[in-house]
């Protein structure tokens, strides 16, 4: 690149960061207080916009000179809605289980008086004497935000607030840089492909550079259809302009003139926000012809997935943006060969893409010195299931699967005891307690039978039954199977079929070992990821919790109390108060009855097994039990 | 072009270098068997996962269809892996197939009849559940009678309908175990534009498209190709 | 042709000069016109069809293939069931139970009276408040089978109130 270019480059970017900056310094340190309200969907869900509105018209009510601004997701998804409150004089305080009341009380309190209402806090930002801080957290111990940094912090409909914090200077950068030394930089990083397989990023990016056939495209996957897995949407929500300036970073690497971000149509707030960043960048010449003067020109376009979880694999959803069913197909030949249009085509994950502007800020040193020795950098995580601190979590590769569960997520809720996890999603596996010491990276995983997909945890407790959630995500997969190839198509359904009599009791122990085969068949003949992976989660409980399948099969029973045909309601006459009329009252379908004693008896044929009348049962009695198999119920009186 | 030596199962043969295994395989008088590509499509779909082969080298069996030959290579189309994943795949066919061979209009030209005993399966599947697909059975063309419980979704009939005639009228809807060929809206073949002409009949491997009187012509889309003189 | 088809065909057309006809736009397109008409019917592919120069048999594959499309008119009131993995543990499908029982419908299906149709969801990203249920776009915590009687229940006086009115 010519050095005057590159000077105009420098010049115009100095003008928009100085801009951001100014506006950034005025939000920050203009005397007033600042509220941030985290407004991603898990904040929504939680009820966050009632209290965004709580706040704006109390601080309208009371003429408080006061901005009130909206911002993704912190990560502590377990307390949302969450509000942050900067006011002079006081550390940043985090507040968790916010509504409206309690909105209300912290204008009139905190925000007009002087009281921090230290009742609803959950922690600082930044230390001090008065709050323990998040850094102080055990959890901080063990976490390393990069690329969850910015989410919860930053506006993500403010693009200002990106550049303030140091975006796009990557950008600015590389656009200084041949393409080679960009390429060399991810390549010596040692970044692996964040989607599941975990393949170079920086190979690819090589493989793509010297593919003939123009125009070049850069995919961005956020096809996140795993149930139960929302980093990718956190970071679209949170801080999508990191994903853009990696997407734009990796087109110029590569020679791209087009882009495509691909979000799920499910997740309507993260297309917004991506919307809302395109059209900002775009008006500051950070995307579209000519960035920032240069020579380079790249535009990106958004496309909504239409509920196809088979589109996160990247062959079908390059023939989905074709405009066609979302079917894979064989490979070779690669996407970075031959992908869009029969054009060589870059596709990346979210997380992968959000990398890159840290890799080339920080350099390929700092990001291989995080980790493990095959896979470098950190972690994202979505921590679902039964654990107490449920939401998103980022740690170093290496970081063991105990230290996620157990002191990121402060372990199982109610007294109960850990009985598996399972990583990975659909296409991953089921771990016991005795992998928890394993450290968290590509390889151990994938040797104990899980897989890092796209990073979903979920922990499984006591009372949940391992062939139970097997089903489930065979069900999943099943339901998601393009359906093409014999093996996804039918074979998968022929599993679901013969779990599903298990589940019932009615299995017979030759389906156990057709499953295992029928599974590994499965794994080795499939046409694309989808279905490789899908006999993972039976695969992975038949290796671990063997036993569990035995006793549905051989005993009609289910361990964890959760096959609702192998387990029948009871309620113990000797604990049942006779005055006490809650689970009558509360069942949906008027089964249970008093009998002449007024002891509570349930109705075997009307039962539906949906658990009302357990919960309803004061605890002081405790008088109603599950019996696995049914027929252990004491015939009633 | 620039042509490669290889064996397969032993026997030596040259073929152009690119070409994929299974065809070069055919053309050589070794069968493998295949359902879902056509010779003359650009692609193959490798949807029926019948063609896997053990080629030394590689760890895993590979689908002939999809594999280009190199030179030196050496191809097993008899390796235990490799049978054993297109036995499980036959069977995964076979056991939502309807097996009425007896009564089957179709059973002359029946390459599922071919299959079974090259790969020595049985036409009843004891190890796996049938699986029936319950979907009713279209007659009112004059011509021929759609029977989708037989289809393998082989995709000749689409391909023979849009590719060689360019009408593409019958095409691939629905997903996973669902997945049907179908016409516009799941309508009887006699209300789509389709019904007077019968060319997929003639390609349809499974019996699911077959003529009324149970004849008409019948063609190899896969033939083998004779090798020229010279 | 009814009036309604007349009115799907006008919408359509309306949509579709927002588009170029590339193959590429027939997802878009789709999106649009079931954003607007509420679903897919059959007059509007065939009016997509024609406008991209496709079969119509390739935009019914699509429609068919991909979950958000749907072939019939949506109810009144949407319920979706979350089957993402933390409510499934935590009892989504006890939920989804209820909700068929309730509704005397199968999940995919509309009631009669069109006032309410049943669908499932692979997780909305509400994990906490599992089993969770959307119900007209709002995610509604902790729905078990009591509260899918309460929200019924909230509908019927809903009505009834409207009705009462208009007397």
């Amino acid at each position: 690149m010519k050095v005057d270019e590159l000077s105009t480059i420098t010049a115009a970017f100095q003008g928009i960061k100085e801009r951001a900056e100014s506006r950034w310094q005025k939000l920050w340190h203009s005397g007033q207080p600042v509220i941030l309200v985290g407004t991603a969907t898990c904040g929504r869900a939680a009820g966050s916009l009632e209290v965004l509105q709580t706040l704006r018209d109390e601080v309208k009510k009371q003429s408080l000179e006061c901005q009130v601004i909206e911002v993704g997701c912190m990560g502590y998804c377990y307390t949302e809605p969450i509000v942050i409150i900067s006011k002079p004089g006081y550390p940043s305080i985090a507040y968790g289980h916010v509504n409206p009341v309690i909105a209300e009380r912290l204008i009139k309190e905190f925000i007009l008086g002087d009281n921090p209402c230290l009742e609803f806090v959950i922690g600082a930002l930044e230390k001090n004497e008065f709050v323990p801080s998040f850094s102080e957290f055990p959890r901080a111990e063990y976490e390393q935000k990069i690329i969850l940094k910015n989410c919860g912090y930053i506006d993500p409909e403010q693009i200002d607030h990106f550049i303030a914090s140091g975006g796009y200077e990557a950008l600015v950068k590389v656009l200084g840089m041949p393409p080679e030394e960009i390429i060399d930089e991810v390549k010596k990083s040692e970044l692996r492909g964040r989607g599941g397989a975990g393949f170079p990023t920086g190979e690819k990016w090589e493989i793509c550079r010297h593919s003939r056939g123009r125009p070049k495209y850069v995919i961005c996957n956020g096809d996140e259809g795993d149930p139960g897995a929302f980093m990718d949407r956190t970071i679209l929500e949170s801080d999508p302009h990191s994903v853009l300036e990696g997407m734009v970073i990796a087109a110029y690497a590569v020679g791209a003139r087009y882009g495509y971000i691909y979000v799920r149509a499910e997740y309507p707030l993260a297309v917004y926000r991506v919307q809302v960043a395109l059209r900002q960048a775009r008006e500051l010449k950070l995307l579209g012809k000519n960035i920032l003067g240069s020579n380079f020109s790249f535009d990106i376009e958004l496309f909504q997935g239409s509920g196809a979880f088979v589109c996160g694999e990247e062959t079908s959803l390059i023939t989905s943006i074709e405009g066609n069913p979302g079917i894979p197909h064989h490979r070779p030949p690669y996407p970075a060969v031959s992908g869009l249009y029969g054009k060589p085509t870059l596709i990346n994950n979210v997380k992968t893409l959000t990398y890159i502007r840290h890799i080339i800020e920080n350099g390929a040193k700092w990001f291989a010195a995080i980790g493990t020795e095959g896979s470098k950098g950190t972690a994202v995580f979505a921590l679902a299931g039964k654990v107490v601190n449920t939401g998103l979590t980022e740690v170093p590769m290496g970081t063991t699967l105990r230290q996620v569960i157990f002191d990121v997520g402060s372990g199982i809720p109610g007294g109960k005891c850990f009985k598996a996890v399972q990583i990975g999603g659909p296409s991953g596996g089921c771990l016991p307690e005795s992998a928890l010491y394993l450290p968290i990276d590509f390889d151990s995983l994938s040797k104990a039978g899980a897989m890092m997909g796209s990073g979903g945890i979920v922990v499984l407790d006591e009372d949940d039954c391992m062939v139970e959630m097997a089903h489930y995500f065979l069900e999943f997969t099943q339901w998601e199977s393009c359906g093409q190839c014999t093996f996804c198509r039918l074979g998968t359904k022929q599993m679901l079929e013969a779990l599903g009599e298990i589940t019932k009791g009615k299995g017979k122990i030759e389906d156990i070992d057709m499953l295992a085969e029928l599974a590994e068949d499965i794994k080795a003949g499939s046409l694309c990821g989808l279905g490789k992976t899908a006999p993972n989660s039976v695969l992975s409980t038949l290796r671990y919790f063997r036993d569990e399948y035995e006793a549905h099969v051989k005993e009609g029973r289910c361990p964890a109390l959760m096959c609702q045909e192998l387990i029948a309601y009871y309620i113990l006459p000797k604990k049942c108060e006779r005055s006490c009329d809650a689970c009558v009252g509360t069942c949906t379908v008027e089964a249970i009855s008093p009998n002449k004693d007024r002891i509570k008896v349930i109705d075997k044929e009307k039962c539906v097994k949906c658990n009302t009348c357990l919960v309803a049962c004061p605890l002081q009695y405790n008088a109603i039990v599950k019996f696995s198999p049914p027929d252990q119920v004491p015939a009633s009186r | 072009m620039k042509t490669v030596s290889l064996t397969i199962d032993g026997k030596e043969i040259r073929a152009k270098e690119g070409e994929k295994v299974l065809w070069v395989a055919l053309d050589n008088g070794i069968y493998i068997p295949n359902l879902c590509v056509i010779r003359e499509a650009l692609q193959s779909p490798a949807a029926c996962r019948l063609c896997f082969v053990e080629v030394e080298g590689k760890d895993k069996p590979v689908t002939a269809c999809t594999e280009p030959v190199i030179e030196g290579m050496v191809v097993n189309t008899q390796g235990p892996q490799a049978l054993r994943l297109a036995r499980t795949a036959f069977e995964l066919l076979m056991a939502s197939h309807p097996v009425e061979c007896a009564h089957c209009l179709s059973r002359d030209s029946c390459e599922l009849l071919k299959i079974a005993p090259h790969l020595k399966v049985r036409l009843k599947i004891k190890r796996l559940r049938g699986l029936p697909r319950g979907l009713p059975i279209d007659s009112s063309s004059p011509l021929f009678i759609y029977d989708p419980n037989k289809c393998v979704l082989c995709g000749r009939c689409v391909w023979v309908c849009r590719e060689r005639l360019g009408i593409g009228d019958i095409s691939f809807a629905h997903r996973g175990f669902q997945r049907v060929v179908a016409t516009f809206g799941d309508e009887p073949m006699a209300r789509a534009r389709c019904s007077a002409c019968d060319e997929c009949v003639t390609v349809c491997p499974s019996g699911a498209l077959c003529f009324k009187d149970g004849k008409g012509p019948k063609e190899e889309l896969n033939r083998p190709v004779e090798k020229s003189k010279s | 042709m009814t009036k309604e088809q007349v009115n799907h065909i006008q919408e359509t057309r309306r949509i579709l000069k927002q588009f170029s006809r590339k193959r590429g736009n027939l997802i878009p397109i789709l999106q649009e016109v079931q954003g607007k008409l509420g679903y897919l019917p059959r007059e509007a592919m065939l009016v997509i069809a024609g406008f991209l120069g496709i079969p119509a048999i390739d935009v019914y594959g699509v429609v068919t293939f991909y979950n958000q499309f749907r072939l019939n008119p949506p109810g009144k009131h949407s319920i979706r069931v979350c089957l993402g993995t933390a409510c499934h543990m935590k009892g989504g499908y006890i939920a989804l139970d209820a909700w068929k029982r309730r509704l005397d419908i199968d999940s995919g299906e509309t009631t009669p009276d069109r006032e309410f149709d049943l669908d499932t969801v692979a997780c909305v990203g509400c994990c906490t408040m599992a089993p969770v249920t959307v119900v007209d776009d709002k995610p509604q915590a902790q729905v078990e089978p009591t509260k899918v009687d309460g929200i019924l229940l909230s509908f019927e006086l809903e009505k009834e109130k409207a009705s009462k009115e208009n007397l």
